[in-house]
């Protein structure tokens, strides 16, 4: 399909023996939220560090704005607009919250335009830029999400990967996660979203796709797949067009 | 079985000191160091050092505990239990020796010489009450310290500080003070303080103290002069270091200018190990593979029995295959090139095989030097000897203050390299390196580029300590670049605060300095060294002059939470 702007064929990862990918294809076009949905161990979290190429591509494709990335470095693939927000947030705990900021920039050169972006992001998470020159460490679950959030944006990604969001945050603070998430959505940036909470995720995204033990088992657009009853069947790994 | 109570325990710690002490040779050796010349030796300082710290800590609320009902009975008790155990030593060696047991056979520091001076010569069997009565007695004036009001117990430290210090440092103070001129028999003689200078000592800490406490500590004493403003303290202190650091030489002898030689190249390798250490968290056991480099490129390129001046030794140029400053900048190629030799295989491994793997590479170079193989070149066993010494103009380099000078020209460039380095972008990519390399790659830090670099830096400021090593002892042998030093260097950083800079400072004078000037603790050296160490590693982990972010990371965190009522109830 034409105008995707990341697309995955057939691609195939793993770490040392165990191939957790066993070919599969996602494509997110500009602009959309995609989800990506999945029980424990069914390869979400490869799926998105195969395609910032921490995890090695062993067949098959990735591409970015129809120009293959797999094979990239890790730091290639950001600078070419790709950023990922780690599950369980993974921030430099002894850095301050403006340090984390600056960090993500890091391959940036264009100081006033960075100073801006750091502006931008404490004018999304008021809270942050109360806390400036708080330690990371010391923020707290919600404050600390909004941060990794805050820190992949401040490389002025097209696309944003987010791993599990949700992860270990109250359902207040989930709600809040996911109206941000919506925001920077409405500015243009595409975001690729993995999740177990599978309500919550359908409720913001426009497509998502159900992953089990590495191949992509149904597809579809998220009021579509909300309806379909498979989709809890898939999250117990029972669907059976999936057996071996 | 029950407990002993705590004052008993106490005690008996404080007994087995002193014989352990005393079974290393301590005692003995230290009895002919004057603390108070002719008054009190330093064996006796130790051993009332000892019973004084027994009465403090059983009259203290142990850790988590309750303060004890009658602290000074029981520091009184604990002082007199450790003084009964010394006395029963002394008795038990006694009747084992009477009765054809030597144990001088093991511990050969044993002696009945030794066992008078535990018995203050009254005999063996007084031994025992005299050690009980000294025992309770100090352990008495410990108690006491530990009760009395904080003003009390910290001047009473301080004026016992003080005068130790004065007392070991009187070798070296006394030299100063010739050098300045000032007569300073009245204040020391055989090494240690004369009565006056006791007096003096303890009067002018007092003096101090008291006014200090007056004034309110020494900011508002400052604040208090007029026109005196922060910055311009500041300004002072740096002019008073500088004008410190440039007369140094002229007022201390030639062999303390060449231990702070030996001081200087050791915060040179220092900072430079911080770098790989320090800022890229990146554990290199084998850091002196880049001392050795810098000795043996100096000594290749210009010493006159260099293979590159030509195979006929006897036929000598006049001076080297080229001019030792010709030498430094490719001294740092050579380095940086071995830098990315030994750091490009390594890049993949972390924390402990990492450091493995580059302990192996601080052994292969110096294999390799010794080598028969590079014996035509690198001269095996022998090394390279004639080196000259650094040509300054007018100057003879191979005097001590004139190497000082030159070394603390290299440190200054390094410190402030260091210093830039480490609030510069790179700075900060090696942070976040350090606490998470996935995560920084995924922000785009090349870790692989940034772990090469870290090695590179570190490989050109170590070098430099190993090109003025050469040039200072004219000689580079594979003696001299063994595994040691790797962890001397190690231990610097370590010491000082692992990526602080004034750390290596600290830790260099307090792990190198130090044991040169008070070499007449000899044998004892290295015991001391590993004493203080561990006391560092378990009362300040993170060093003696620690960075700030990394003693967060020790100390781990300590959550500062306010009420968040947007974000209540934030879950972990």
């Amino acid at each position: 399909m034409n105008g995707s702007v990341l697309s995955l064929s057939n691609v195939v990862s793993g770490y040392g023996a165990s191939e957790v990918l066993q070919g599969v294809t996602i494509e997110v076009r500009p602009g959309e939220t995609v989800c990506l949905l999945g029980s424990n161990a069914a390869g979400k979290t490869t799926t998105l560090r195969t395609i910032l190429g921490l995890v090695r591509v062993r067949s098959g494709e990735v591409v970015f704005n129809g120009e293959r990335i797999d094979g990239l470095k890790t730091p290639a693939i950001v600078a070419k607009g790709i950023t990922m927000v780690p599950e369980n947030r993974r921030l430099f705990a002894k850095m301050s919250v403006r340090e984390n900021l600056e960090i993500g920039a890091n391959l940036r050169t264009d100081k006033a335009a960075i100073l801006k972006d750091i502006e931008g992001v404490f004018e999304m998470f008021p809270r942050l830029s109360e806390r400036a020159k708080q330690r990371a460490g010391t923020l707290s679950g919600g404050e600390q999400q909004m941060l990794a959030i805050g820190r992949a944006l401040m490389a002025d990604p097209a696309v944003l990967l987010m791993d599990e969001p949700s992860m270990g945050l109250a359902p207040i603070l989930v709600e809040q996660v996911f109206e941000k998430i919506q925001e920077i959505s409405g500015r243009g940036v595409t975001i690729f979203l993995v999740e177990q909470n599978a309500n919550l995720a359908l409720s913001i995204a426009d497509r998502a796709y159900v992953i089990q033990t590495g191949r992509i088992v149904l597809q579809d657009t998220a009021e579509a797949l909300l309806a379909n009853p498979d989709l809890s069947k898939a999250y117990l790994g029972e669907l059976d067009s999936v057996g071996e | 079985m029950r407990r002993l109570p705590r004052y008993v325990r106490v005690g008996l710690l404080g007994g087995f000191i002193i014989i352990y002490l005393t079974a290393v040779g301590m005692i003995a050796a230290f009895h002919e160091r004057n603390i108070i010349t002719g008054v009190v030796q330093f064996s006796v300082v130790l051993m009332t050092l000892v019973y004084m710290a027994a009465g403090y800590l059983a009259a203290r609320a142990p850790k988590g505990g309750s303060p004890p009902l009658r602290p000074t009975r029981d520091a009184l008790i604990a002082g007199a239990v450790g003084g009964v155990l010394v006395g029963v030593f002394v008795i038990l060696m006694t009747v084992l020796a009477d009765a054809g047991y030597t144990p001088r056979d093991m511990f050969i520091a044993i002696t009945p010489a030794t066992l008078d001076i535990l018995s203050f010569d009254q005999g063996t069997y007084l031994s025992l009450p005299v050690q009980a009565v000294l025992g309770a007695v100090l352990g008495l004036a410990g108690g006491y310290l530990s009760t009395a009001t904080p003003n009390v117990r910290s001047t009473v430290t301080r004026a016992i500080s003080a005068t130790l210090i004065g007392a070991l440092g009187a070798p070296l103070f006394s030299v100063m003070m010739a050098g300045l001129g000032i007569p300073s028999r009245w204040l020391f003689r055989s090494e240690g303080l004369t009565i006056v200078g006791t007096v003096f000592v303890v009067g002018v800490t007092l003096l101090l103290r008291w006014y200090l406490l007056r004034a309110g500590g020494v900011r508002n004493a400052l604040d208090r002069v007029p026109g005196v403003t922060r910055k311009n303290v500041n300004v002072v202190t740096w002019a008073v270091v500088g004008v410190v650091l440039a007369v140094l030489p002229w007022i201390v002898n030639t062999f303390v200018s060449d231990v702070l030689g030996t001081v200087g190249l050791y915060i040179l390798l220092g900072l430079g190990l911080n770098i790989v250490v320090g800022y890229a968290g990146l554990l290199d056991l084998g850091y002196v593979a880049f001392y050795a480099v810098g000795a043996y490129s100096v000594a290749v390129l210009t010493a006159r029995s260099s293979f590159l001046v030509g195979a006929d030794v006897t036929n000598l140029a006049p001076d080297g295959f080229m001019n030792f400053w010709v030498a430094i900048p490719l001294t740092i190629v050579i380095a940086v090139i071995i830098g990315v030799l030994i750091g490009a295989p390594v890049l993949r491994l972390r924390g402990d095989y990492l450091a493995i793997v580059t302990l192996g590479f601080g052994e292969i170079i110096r294999t390799l030097v010794l080598s028969d193989w590079l014996k035509p070149y690198l001269g095996g066993p022998q090394g390279i000897t004639e080196i000259p010494s650094v040509p300054v103009g007018p100057f003879n380099a191979r005097d001590p203050r004139i190497l000082y000078y030159l070394i603390l020209g290299f440190v200054l460039v390094s410190y402030f390299v260091s210093t830039r380095l480490k609030y510069a972008r790179i700075g900060r990519a090696w942070a976040a390196m350090r606490e998470d390399e996935d995560v920084a790659e995924g922000m785009g830090i090349s870790v692989i580029k940034y772990k090469i670099l870290a090695f590179v830096m570190g490989a050109a400021v170590g070098c430099l300590g190993g090109a003025f090593f050469a040039a200072k002892l004219s000689v580079a042998n594979p003696g001299s670049f063994t595994l040691l030093v790797s962890i001397n260097v190690l231990a610097v950083v370590v010491l000082g605060g692992m990526g602080s800079i004034p750390g290596v400072v600290v830790g260099s004078l307090v792990l190198v300095g130090l044991p040169e000037l008070l070499r007449e603790f000899g044998e004892f050296r290295l015991h001391i060294y590993g004493i203080i160490l561990v006391a560092i590693m378990v009362f300040k982990p993170e060093g003696l002059f620690p960075d700030a972010r990394r003693a967060r990371e020790l100390r781990g965190e300590a959550t500062v939470k306010e009420p968040v009522p947007a974000l209540a109830g934030a879950a972990e």
